[in-house]
């Protein structure tokens, strides 16, 4: 929100803009301390020609030495302040710094632990059921596969014959028959 | 009392003096706000003292030098003058006109967008100048 040029950003002459309103407005919109010396001294000669101006001025004037004196107090006051805030609360805060590294370690493990727990748990199991379980099952699998193991051969081979069917060994005959 | 209770929720975020500023202010505002507020200051709110404090100061032309006594009265009458005042608009007055802080610092401090510290600082300014124009008898 702008409250219009003030006299400190030189953007206008003081002579054009220089009416009551403008005067109380520049009074109103930056402490009176902060204004040079020169602005001072145009807003004095201003005032001195215009009442309200004049009254404004001193009253402001009065306010920036009721709030420096407050100011001073307060500053007084701060000087014997209780000294909980150094013996206690900075005293835990430094300590809480110095553990910076383990309470973060900590605090990530609290945070974390549980669900980093249950994952530890479930890749040991899954580690358990793809190494030790399924070896044996694998071999049986093998054997059951592979029909031309050397037991299977010599022991079984009449075995072979006898689980022909009755369309291959009919087949079989007629085949023959006819390349005879 | 409340930084200290409040400990754990700092977590190293920012700086320690900012957050304990920040908890700082917002406890004196909420401390200013249950506090009755004066609607206006006049005349008859004046001890003898203050009354005769302004008299002679407002008649004073030149630089205005206070003794030890002066200096605690104005300062008493400087809190009842900021007490016409909406917390927020005191402290912004305090903060720019009395520490000589700028609208940036006391944006930071308080959380507020610096048109918005203008604005309170402007209105304070505002009223405690007015307050004290009436006071003095300059205007009706």
């Amino acid at each position: 929100m702008e409250y219009g040029p003030t006299l400190r950003e030189g953007s206008f002459k003081l002579g054009e803009f220089m009416n009551d309103g403008h005067i109380i407005e520049i009074l109103d919109n930056a402490p009176l301390a902060s204004l040079s010396e020169a602005e001072l001294q145009t807003i004095q000669a201003h005032s001195a020609e215009c009442q309200d101006c004049g009254h404004a001025f001193e009253a402001a004037q009065l306010s920036a030495m009721l709030l420096q004196e407050r100011t001073s107090e307060a500053a007084e006051s701060a000087l014997g302040a209780n000294p909980f805030f150094q013996t206690r609360v900075l005293a835990a805060w430094r300590e809480q710094r110095s553990s910076g590294g383990a309470w973060s370690l900590s605090r990530l493990w609290n945070t974390t632990g549980a669900l980093v727990a249950s994952m530890a748990a479930t890749t040991a199991m899954l580690a358990v059921f793809a190494f030790a379980a399924p070896s044996e099952t694998t071999n049986q699998v093998q054997a059951a596969v592979v029909p031309y193991s050397a037991e299977s051969v010599v022991l079984d081979q009449e075995q072979d014959d006898n689980q022909m069917t009755n369309d291959q060994v009919i087949g079989a005959v007629y085949d023959a028959d006819e390349d005879k | 009392m409340k930084a200290f209770a409040q400990m754990k929720s700092f977590a190293g975020r920012g700086s320690m003096e900012g957050w304990l500023t920040r908890i700082a202010t917002n406890t004196c505002l909420n401390m200013l706000r249950s506090a009755s507020r004066r609607p206006e200051l006049v005349t008859s709110d004046l001890s003898e003292d203050e009354t005769a404090w302004l008299e002679r100061v407002s008649n004073t032309t030149g630089a205005r030098r206070l003794n030890a006594e002066q200096k605690v009265i104005a300062a008493d009458l400087a809190e009842k003058v900021l007490e016409i005042l909406s917390p927020e608009d005191r402290l912004a007055l305090m903060m720019i006109d009395g520490e000589g802080a700028s609208v940036n610092e006391v944006a930071e401090v308080t959380g507020w967008s610096e048109s918005k510290v203008k604005v309170r600082a402007f209105r304070a300014r505002k009223r405690a100048r007015e307050a004290l124009e009436k006071l003095v008898g300059r205007k009706q």
